[in-house]
């Protein structure tokens, strides 16, 4: 009898970690600048849907709806393949990926910071105003660090699920964990062992982001005490 | 230079293709929503096991498939599985099946959510009436659960339907495959995919409108 080959061999995974690793880095990197653009659209859009004006609340709402109702495979193909072609523009992979990522995360972005902006007592805002500061001071030093505080939960969600997503930045050439997964599983002929293994990573990332964001969650409350926007929203 | 030329022509010659490629994804995702009911009924009862070790390998397992991605997860049932177990999966089973796993460790949260808002009292008074375990579960429990576990349920459905549009990947014929082999004949991707996106779009949000009215329906008649 030959000697069969190993049923689980993951010597060619150990043997490309260098590859993989630096894919890992790259999908991490993506998700952090993506979340962090994120955030900035998010807060402009939550602020126009709070807004005065009846047009930017208009805009604001259907831009939330349709960013948080649009598949991310579906939105990365229309930009990459739809909308670069059309325009006749040369769109290199991984700025596309960033800012596909980044739109759609800011949609979702925009809903929890109007919730959270929403949360803090209206007796905060009155107070603010009886001092003379200006609507927009009140946003400022009143409202907005208060609301940042009772996001941080759902913040660290939003992360969560954008390294998630960086796997289907891979379909545009975005040379992360996934890409490099699928080239190196077809090379060695072995999907089981490099998927398994990338499925690995992505629970590693995760399971550090979570454990990151509760610690930051706990040095937050233990400097303050609960207010009612931190119970309403950590139901 | 820009040479595009647009032609919405194309729309209404492929649009019953495109439909029928939207009624595989609501297939696909149909089945996979399945799987997952009850693939996370399964783990959030054993999430709530009185025994040690159910508990730990339930809650081990709810986190590890949440926290691979579905696309990751296709690719690893799809090739990885099926390779290493000589499986012979159709995409379609194998795009189901990885919409079930990790849908099945959504809903495991959102079942165990439920059956722990139902009120310890009825177990207990379902239990002095000397009515069995699993008749308790099954006539008081989770009736009263169900309540609470519709709302989110659908809204862990509209993420699969969101995440059905990836199994075009591995080859299932759905809406985006059909754009995308159209569009190599037509040369209209832009058109394809812009009708594509906006016929989901219309979709996902009218269902997550309908979530939100259950939500507030379902709701109203607690008083706690």
């Amino acid at each position: 009898m030959t000697s069969a080959e190993p049923f689980f061999d993951f010597t060619s995974v150990w043997s490309s970690m260098p590859m993989l690793l630096k894919g890992f880095g790259i999908a991490m990197a993506c998700a952090t600048v993506a979340i962090i653009l994120a955030i900035i659209l998010g807060l402009i859009v939550a602020l126009m849907r709070l807004s005065r004006i009846k047009f930017l609340r208009w805009f604001a709402f259907i831009y939330t709806q349709f960013f948080r109702g649009i598949p991310l495979y579906v939105l990365i193909i229309w930009v990459y393949f739809g909308l670069a072609i059309a325009a006749g523009v040369n769109l290199p992979a991984i700025p596309a990926g960033i800012l596909t990522l980044a739109l759609l995360n800011s949609g979702y972005l925009s809903e929890t910071f109007r919730s959270g902006i929403l949360a803090i007592n209206k007796g905060q805002v009155e107070a603010g105003t009886a001092l003379g500061l200006s609507r927009r001071n009140v946003m400022r030093h009143i409202i907005l660090p208060q609301a940042f505080r009772v996001i941080i939960p759902p913040l660290g969600n939003q992360y969560v699920d954008a390294i998630k997503d960086t796997a289907i930045l891979s379909i545009i050439g975005v040379p992360e964990l996934m890409r490099e997964s699928k080239a190196l599983a077809n090379l060695y002929y072995r999907p089981f062992e490099f998927y398994t293994f990338a499925g690995l990573l992505y629970l590693f990332a995760v399971l550090v982001v979570s454990r990151g964001i509760s610690v930051v969650e706990k040095k937050l409350s233990a400097h303050s005490a609960q207010t009612p926007a931190t119970i309403a929203l950590s139901k | 230079m820009n040479s595009y030329k647009f032609d919405w022509n194309v729309i209404d010659k492929y649009f019953p293709e495109l439909i029928r490629g939207l009624g595989i994804t609501l297939e696909i995702s149909l089945v996979g929503m399945a799987i997952a009911l009850v693939f996370g009924l399964l783990l959030a009862m054993g999430r709530l096991s009185s025994m040690r070790f159910i508990r730990t390998v339930a809650n081990a397992i709810t986190q590890l498939f949440r926290s691979i991605p579905l696309f990751v997860m296709l690719f690893w049932v799809y090739y990885g599985l099926s390779l290493k177990f000589h499986i012979l999966f159709t995409e379609f089973q194998a795009g189901a099946l990885a919409l079930g796993i990790t849908g099945g460790a959504y809903m495991a949260e959102v079942f165990r959510g439920g059956l722990m808002a139902v009120d310890p009292g009825q177990r207990e008074a379902a239990m002095a009436m000397g009515i069995s375990r699993g008749t308790t579960f099954s006539h008081v429990i989770f009736p009263q659960a169900l309540r609470v576990v519709i709302p989110p349920s659908v809204n862990v459905y509209v993420g699969l339907l969101k995440g059905a549009t990836i199994v075009s990947v591995i080859g299932v014929s759905d809406m985006i495959y059909v754009a995308q082999y159209v569009s190599l004949q037509t040369f209209t991707p832009f058109e394809l995919y812009s009708v594509a996106g906006i016929i989901f779009v219309a979709l996902t949000v009218s269902i997550s409108g309908f979530a939100w009215m259950l939500e507030r329906r379902l709701g109203r008649g607690r008083s706690d």
